[in-house]
């Protein structure tokens, strides 16, 4: 009788529905986190490489993150070469079949956005370029929304029975932008047109998106830090436009900036490029919504 | 194409609604329609886009002055491996002439072809021809690695650096200073020590951080320069009975396991151990009739003129870094020291030998070690430390030591000048003061190396 109690509650135990298994999304940068996040919620387990305060150029590959990867099942990056100083170091390292290229979870997200500036011609004197296009797209709010999709149909391949959970979180998320696009249009119409001036080309997609005047870098070509020749011109271009403004992130130097700005009466704003870049800015839309009235702000 | 993308589009909706579980109220449902319709209207219009780009011989219309063009373009539709090239040019302004290999004041002293690629879905392929003035044209390095076996285990086969010790397995021409540690350079080689063979290795993390086993059997094992300096190389080399690959003892074997915890998110650390043994044909030699005091080859009784000596050789390193996530760009440091232990077993000679035969490869242990840091001055200047000690040798007046300091300068990710000076102190001989610079430059999209 004994036995058959126990081989009872083992058949049920068989029997039983498993608990629903999380996908494990790893993600290169954080801003590709929290969009992860919001689409899959509590059916994913996440986790971003890079933090929002660091630079993703420049990322160590340390094993412990190739250990995350190892077990990952969606490995989510923004490609064009951001991440090409420490990514293949990674996932060479992670032994993972799934997000080897080509694999089920090898998801490059770039592959759904309209790239700006690919490089016709390009060579290591231009500086820093990426010759696919510049990689900072996800400052852009409907490349957001692209991202999203991506995640939705990415995830729901994977885990077909979240699918619906996974379209209904896309679509809060994309109404969640949508109002603060909207809510944001008053500070967008102060923005447009008025000349700034930037550290480094991460703002070309929100450039698109505020209609702001890029009008000089900081740098005098990606990833090459100025001389002072170039300041002294890019102080004159300044004076000569009226750009009021430098924007720069906050994982670079102020010292440049602030030299500038002494110069030409302008303000430095220290804006987050991603998710976690500064205190108080834990989400995408948040992301958005603070560096538009930032700006605006600063451009009053 | 457009029927076929609403064909799936169409299948997705009826899948979708087949599959939707949870009951959903009208707006939800609504609004998940209306999300679905602005989002196939979104990939429609891309698709358009990209159609008409392909389409269109004219350069893409201009938005703000910039193009918006697809990613999905092929980058590579040859499929071409990556092929880079690593330039190793050294200056030596040693007040007492030179003091490189070469004995050259100017060196280019390699120059590194590095091509690769995946093979197929199962391998990827590197490999590295070094050419120099010294060495002709080499295969520096040229292995397949297996890129999808089970069980996070990695196979490697071919040529590579020995995984033994931290800094061997980088090479010479990216390594933080000019040349290798002085404990490399003699117990492993002065270009690090490499090994033809296969190698497996596998991570694993019981414990809840990374930890690494990396086990390889090569044909032969690492030969250091264990003459001394200022002693001469034997005239003779010997020819042993067999030769030391004859079995499976006689090959080289190196074992090496890595233990590495994240202190916090800008700290880590990294504590290693290794371990390798291989036998080496060493001559044997009795002192010459015609000239006293000189040795020559004195055949045994099967007319073998080497012995297969066993050498091991025994490592740990630490390496702890430091580099603040926000501000790493412009503040780093690195710490690091390693120590090796060389044991060589002295083989018998033969019998019916002279009694002045002598035994000529090495019998003395021989342990050494380096202690290096390096500290970010800004973002693209270093300024590093060496402090090198290896035992003294039976032959040897004194142990070795070194101290070295370095200013290193990256103009780019891709260049790199370090001036280097160093106060040695060798083993044999009269105190030597180096002053060397050193240009590194590298074409191409080279790989990144690992951490």
């Amino acid at each position: 009788m004994n036995r058959l109690v126990i081989l009872g509650a083992a058949a049920a135990a068989l029997a039983a529905p498993l608990p629903a298994q999380t996908l494990r999304v790893v993600t290169s940068t954080t801003d590709l986190h929290d969009i992860a996040h919001a689409v899959g919620d509590d059916r994913i387990s996440a986790m971003s490489i890079a933090a929002g305060y660091q630079d993703p150029h420049f990322v160590e590959a340390k094993p412990s993150f190739a250990l995350k990867l190892g077990k990952a099942d969606v490995f989510a990056y923004v490609g064009l070469d951001l991440e090409i100083g420490w990514m293949p170091t990674l996932v060479d390292a992670a032994r993972n079949r799934r997000i080897n290229r080509g694999g089920s979870g090898d998801v490059d997200v770039s592959r759904v956005i309209p790239v700006l500036d690919v490089q016709a011609t390009a060579d290591r004197s231009m500086g820093d370029v990426h010759p696919r296009g510049n990689p900072h797209y996800w400052l852009h709010p409907e490349n957001g929304k692209r991202i999203a999709r991506l995640f939705r149909d990415k995830f729901s391949e994977l885990d077909p029975e979240g699918a619906a959970t996974y379209r209904a979180n896309t679509a809060r998320f994309e109404a969640s932008i949508d109002s603060t696009t909207r809510a944001l249009a008053p500070m967008l119409a102060s923005i447009r047109g008025q000349p700034v001036v930037a550290y480094h080309t991460s703002w070309r997609y929100f450039q698109e998106f505020t209609g702001m005047n890029i009008v000089g870098f900081i740098e005098p070509k990606p990833g090459v830090p100025p001389s002072p020749s170039h300041l002294a011109g890019l102080i004159q271009q300044m004076k000569r436009t009226g750009a009021k403004v430098i924007i720069m992130e906050p994982f670079y130097d102020r010292k440049m900036p602030d030299f500038v700005a002494r110069n030409t009466g302008a303000k430095v704003l220290v804006l987050p490029p991603s998710v976690d870049g500064v205190k108080g800015v834990d989400s995408y839309v948040e992301l958005v919504d603070y560096d538009v009235r930032r700006l605006a702000e600063a451009l009053r | 194409m457009r029927t076929i993308f609403l064909s799936s589009a169409l299948v997705a909706l009826v899948g979708a609604t087949a599959t939707a579980q949870q009951p959903d109220t009208t707006a939800r449902r609504d609004s998940i329609a209306r999300a679905d319709s602005i989002a196939r209207a979104d990939s429609i219009r891309l698709v358009r886009e990209l159609e008409r780009i392909r389409g269109e011989a004219r350069p893409p219309q201009q938005i703000g002055g910039m193009a918006p063009t697809p990613a999905t373009q092929p980058t590579n539709p040859s499929l071409n491996p990556n092929i880079s090239v690593i330039g190793d040019i050294v200056v030596d302004a040693s007040p007492d002439g030179s003091t490189l290999e070469s004995a050259r004041r100017f060196d280019v002293r390699e120059i590194e072809l590095a091509l690769g690629a995946n093979v197929d879905p199962y391998f990827r392929g590197d490999f590295i021809l070094g050419i120099s003035d010294e060495e002709g044209l080499a295969i520096e390095e040229g292995y397949l690695t297996t890129t999808s076996l089970p069980w996070r285990l990695q196979v490697r086969a071919g040529r590579f650096h020995a995984p033994f010790g931290k800094q061997n397995t980088t090479h010479r021409a990216e390594l933080h200073t000019i040349e290798y540690p002085h404990v490399i350079q003699r117990l492993l080689g002065a270009e690090g020590g490499k090994g033809t063979g296969l190698a497996v290795s596998k991570i694993f993390s019981p414990f809840g951080f990374y930890q690494e086993l990396q086990l390889t059997a090569i044909e032969r094992f690492p030969e250091g320069a264990h003459e001394h300096e200022g002693e001469e190389e034997h005239a003779f080399e010997g020819e042993p009975l067999a030769p030391p690959n004859k079995t499976l003892r006689g090959l080289g074997y190196t074992a090496r396991f890595r233990n590495y915890w994240d202190i916090d998110e800008s700290t880590n650390l990294e504590i290693s151990f290794s371990g390798g043994t291989g036998r080496i044909a060493e001559p044997f030699g009795c002192e010459s009739v015609l000239v006293p005091g000189e040795l020559e080859p004195c055949p045994g009784p099967d007319g073998e003129t080497a012995l297969l000596a066993r050498q091991s050789l025994i490592g740990a390193d630490a390496t702890f870094r430091w580099r603040p996530l926000q501000q790493g760009l412009y503040r780093s440091l690195i710490l690091q020291a390693e120590v090796m232990r060389q044991h060589n077993d002295e083989p018998a000679l033969p019998s019916g030998l002279p009694g002045s035969a002598a035994y000529l490869g090495p019998t003395e242990e021989t342990t050494g070690l380096y202690v290096f840091g390096r500290w970010q001055l800004t973002r693209r200047l270093f300024l590093g430390g060496r402090y090198d000690w290896v035992g003294a040798a039976a032959e040897a007046e004194r142990d070795l030591s070194a101290v070295s300091g370095y200013l290193q300068f990256f103009p780019s990710e891709f260049s790199k000048m370090v001036l280097g000076y160093e106060n040695l102190r060798p083993d044999v001989g009269d105190r030597v003061n180096r002053l060397l610079l050193q240009m590194t430059l590298a074409i191409g999209p080279h790989r990144p190396h690992p951490f």
